[in-house]
């Protein structure tokens, strides 16, 4: 297959950007049909088999997403957008018809990979390669391997789905299509019960937030279709509508895409200017909406802040963020490469990639962006004080991402979203790699994930060693020459120069937390370094030497490790020249086609501000405080708590380490004040209406009145033939009189 | 003949058949049952034909050789019926006749 597809390729050089386009499909279907053959056929298969099947397939979506990358490199590369009939370059769209219609509500299936999207498929292909080749490995010891692969290539198909989506239908269905993938991998090893709980937590935690994502699309259905109205039916809302050809194909898409296709949210957006804008006649984001229907008498800009903050509920339940961030942890219990490809690398990012996808209407919403912004940086700090005082390799690693997970909310919330997807991109090398070192860790520790019990591992492992050192002074920013050093400080950066319209102290509360939760990374992160790698063997190590793994796991490691170093290249400041005339970072000029909706409506609107400086000071802070958390990490347990040992620790040390080791009691209040009235209620309501009225009465009372009904019949039925033959005609009888009466009446 | 008309030819076959049927439903030899059925049927000849004769439809004559024709088969199999019964339970009182009760 992979050999038919190199020859229609190398075909089909120089590549016509339509016939990419037209062959975006496969990205996605090459790991689902990969998912289909090693779930049905896996277990027939054999190892080797499997191993190849789930890896190719995977490798060959990489390769047509690096030919997607390539494509929408050129400025040829464009298509006519059926919401404007305006040409949106650097971009490829395939629609494949229309998947379903509801009265006037219709969604197309149909891919679009613009630069954003092309950016983030290497990510899930390039990554989830990686992590491919880790596990055929990790898992040579597992009975479950074909199911395991099966999953994993699911995953990635569905991944794929969610970011190559061109409408939020097709988009929800990716982010159900990796929930699901991520409760089974979470679960994989279902006989324990405490892993199969953990899946459980993960998808009711997720369920809340899509909940909340699948309100959020019903709000912006309504906003389009109540937009359309008023254009229709007021003098206002004409005016908005005056380009004829345009707005009739805005309106014609908006039938046949559908209200939530990207497109169709883009030319809505550039329909509905903010009230800050100027020169404008007819409706604007706070103009009333007055024609009938469930918004009427609300403001469009209210519904759509209404519709972003769902959006954001749902994006902190896969996002991990506060208050939905629990589930996380709880996953470390799926294997190690889940937890680096689903619950570090992509499936974790969703949220920000929303955010990102739907930057032109976050820009649009100032409050809805403080809400990012703050949720941000509320669970950066917090999440990173709790990974302070956890013993668990895995936990640490899950509280660090979804610490980093809040720095990228930050920079979506300040409005630099080049910089969340960086660091989106970096940490999903960085942090892959750390996991997969943790994984090698306990792979050659006899799955050992107790700091305690570690140690010293530098001398045994040196692979995952010197990739672990690395990622985590990429991670913490102690080496400034690194790609998460970078980008994490791109969202400093720019939560510094930023200011948003209405909130105008919040980004220095935003900054200083996030400067905050660097200098709480670099701590943490150097504890995990050091106690597992430093020092000497734990005296009550589960085995005696630990052993380097083979070379599948390390060479993935190395392959990581250098990304997390390379990556910064796309983050260096002022390299490239940009729009506007000014110098900007690699991947700032690079995402610029994408986002370029977004920079505009906050230029015009001035929903969120920033002013020009040198990012050069703020970086020498980062440093600064980088590398005062890693010393002081480094001094506290190589020489502070040995020094101290069987003493007690200092009576507020101690009070917080008690709390930050039991996660704050977040888990326990939950239990409190959610789960356990939830379980009280669901009980009752169990007692009396399952057992009560559906039980008893329903399937009870009818089988109870049937047998009571037949008992009594049963009387009539006395065999004989002559009884039999009575009620037969006398019914005869009965009916001939019925009848004659009736004619001779 | 003349004083006999279709009134007096339904008068005889609605009575010969409520003998018939009150032969079916009281009398508990099956043999005598069997007879009465015979009689509802001829009954119902009585009237097929009563009915062909004064409209003047030879047509009406049709019904009435098929319900003779089904009457002798009916009886062909209904005293074999009655024949095995009797051999195997040494009665043909219809009261003790009950399989039809499970």
């Amino acid at each position: 297959m992979l050999a038919l597809m190199f020859e229609f390729l190398s075909a089909q050089y120089p590549w016509n950007p339509q016939a990419i386009a037209d062959l975006l499909w496969v990205i996605v279907a090459l790991p689902l049909a990969g998912a289909f053959i090693c779930g049905v056929l896996g277990r027939f298969m054999g190892r080797a088999n499997v191993n190849f099947i789930a890896c190719a397939t995977v490798a060959g979506s990489f390769l047509l997403s690096a030919i997607a990358l390539y494509a929408v490199g050129s400025q040829s590369t464009q298509f006519i957008s059926p919401a404007s009939g305006a040409p949106v370059r650097w971009a490829l769209w395939l629609d494949l018809g229309r998947w379903f219609s509801a009265g006037e509500f219709s969604a197309h299936y149909g891919f679009l990979v613009d630069r954003l999207t092309a950016a983030l498929l290497m990510v899930i292909t390039g990554i989830g390669f990686l992590i491919h080749l880790y596990s055929t490995e990790y898992m040579e010891h597992d009975e479950g391997y074909w199911r395991f692969f099966a999953y994993l290539n699911l995953f990635v198909a569905m991944m794929l789905t969610l970011v190559m989506a061109d409408n939020l239908v097709l988009l929800f269905v990716g982010w159900e299509g990796v929930g699901l993938c991520s409760y089974l991998l979470i679960g994989f090893w279902y006989q324990d019960t405490e892993k199969a709980f953990a899946g459980r937590k993960a998808m009711i935690t997720n369920r809340i937030g899509d909940c909340a994502f699948l309100i959020g699309m019903f709000l912006l259905v309504l906003l389009l279709g109540a937009t359309e109205k008023m254009g229709r039916e007021t003098a206002l809302g004409r005016a908005n509508f005056t380009d004829i050809s345009r707005a009739r194909a805005w309106v014609t898409s908006l039938h046949d895409q559908g209200p939530l296709n990207i497109e169709v949210l883009r030319e809505w957006a550039i329909r509905m200017p903010a009230e800050t804008a100027k020169n404008r006649q007819g409706m604007t984001l706070g103009t009333t909406i007055t024609t009938e229907g469930p918004l009427q008498g609300k403001t469009f800009g209210h519904v759509l802040t209404a519709a972003l903050l769902l959006f954001l509920v749902g994006a902190a339940g896969k996002s991990a963020q506060i208050p939905l961030y629990v589930w996380l942890p709880d996953a470390m219990a799926g294997p190690t490469p889940v937890s680096a490809l689903i619950h570090a690398a992509t499936m974790v990012t969703a949220g920000v990639y929303l955010f990102c996808r739907l930057s032109f209407l976050l820009v649009l919403s100032p409050t809805a962006m403080a809400w990012v912004a703050m949720i941000g940086a509320l669970t950066a700090v917090w999440a990173a004080l709790i990974a302070f005082a956890q013993n668990d390799i895995k936990k640490i690693l899950a509280y660090s991402t979804v610490s980093q997970l809040g720095f990228m909310f930050m920079g979506v919330g300040v409005g630099f979203f080049w910089a969340a997807a960086l660091h989106l991109i970096t940490h999903a090398c960085f942090k892959a790699c750390l996991f997969l070192g943790a994984g090698s860790v306990m792979h050659g520790n006899a799955d050992e994930t107790d700091l305690t019990r570690l140690g010293g591992l530098r001398k045994e492992m040196r692979w995952t060693w010197v990739t672990f050192l690395i990622a985590t002074l990429t991670i913490t920013g102690i080496f400034p020459l690194s790609a998460g050093f970078f980008s994490k400080d791109a969202i400093l950066h720019g939560a510094h120069i930023s200011e948003i319209e209405g909130f105008p102290r919040i980004t220095h509360l935003v900054y200083g937390l996030g400067l905050f939760g660097a200098l709480c990374t670099a701590f943490y992160m150097t504890r995990l370094y050091v106690l597992t790698f430093e020092g000497k063997r734990a005296a009550d190590a589960r085995i005696p030497h630990a052993h380097e793994s083979g070379f599948r796991m390390v060479s993935v490691l190395v392959v990581l490790a250098f990304l997390s170093i390379a990556g910064m290249v796309w983050g260096i400041p002022d390299l490239v020249p940009g729009p506007g005339g000014r110098n900007v970072a690699l991947m700032e000029g690079y995402l610029a086609p994408a986002m370029q909706l977004a920079d505009r409506f906050a230029a015009s609107y001035d929903t969120v501000t920033h002013t020009e400086s040198s990012p050069l000071p703020g970086f020498a802070v980062a440093w600064a405080l980088a590398l005062i958390g890693g010393t002081v990490a480094w001094l506290v347990y190589r020489s502070w708590l040995p020094a101290r040992a069987g003493k007690p620790l200092p009576q507020p040390i101690a009070v917080f380490w008690r709390w930050a080791r039991a996660k704050f009691y977040v888990d326990e209040v939950y239990e409190a004040l959610i789960i356990r009235p939830f379980t009280v209620l669901s009980k009752g309501l169990f007692k009396v209406v399952d057992a009560g009225l559906i039980d008893k009465v329903a399937v009870g009372g009818t089988a109870l009145t049937l047998r009571k009904v037949g008992s009594w019949l049963r009387y009539t039925q006395t065999g004989n033939a002559q009884n039999y033959a009575t009620v037969m005609a006398v019914g005869l009888l009965v009916s001939i009189g019925v009848v004659l009466t009736w004619v001779l009446r | 003949m003349d004083g006999i008309t279709l009134q007096h030819y339904l008068f005889l076959a609605a009575l010969l058949f409520s003998l018939g049927v009150f032969g079916v439903l009281v009398r508990r030899n099956a043999l005598v049952v069997f007879m009465c059925v015979e009689l509802m049927l001829n009954a119902s000849n009585l009237t097929f034909l009563a009915f062909a004769r004064d409209s003047g439809m030879d047509v009406g004559h049709l019904p009435a050789l098929f319900v003779i024709a089904v009457a002798a088969a009916e009886a062909a199999i209904g005293l074999a019926i009655i024949i095995a019964v009797f051999r195997s339970r040494g009665t043909v009182n219809v009261d003790d006749i009950r399989t039809m009760r499970l």
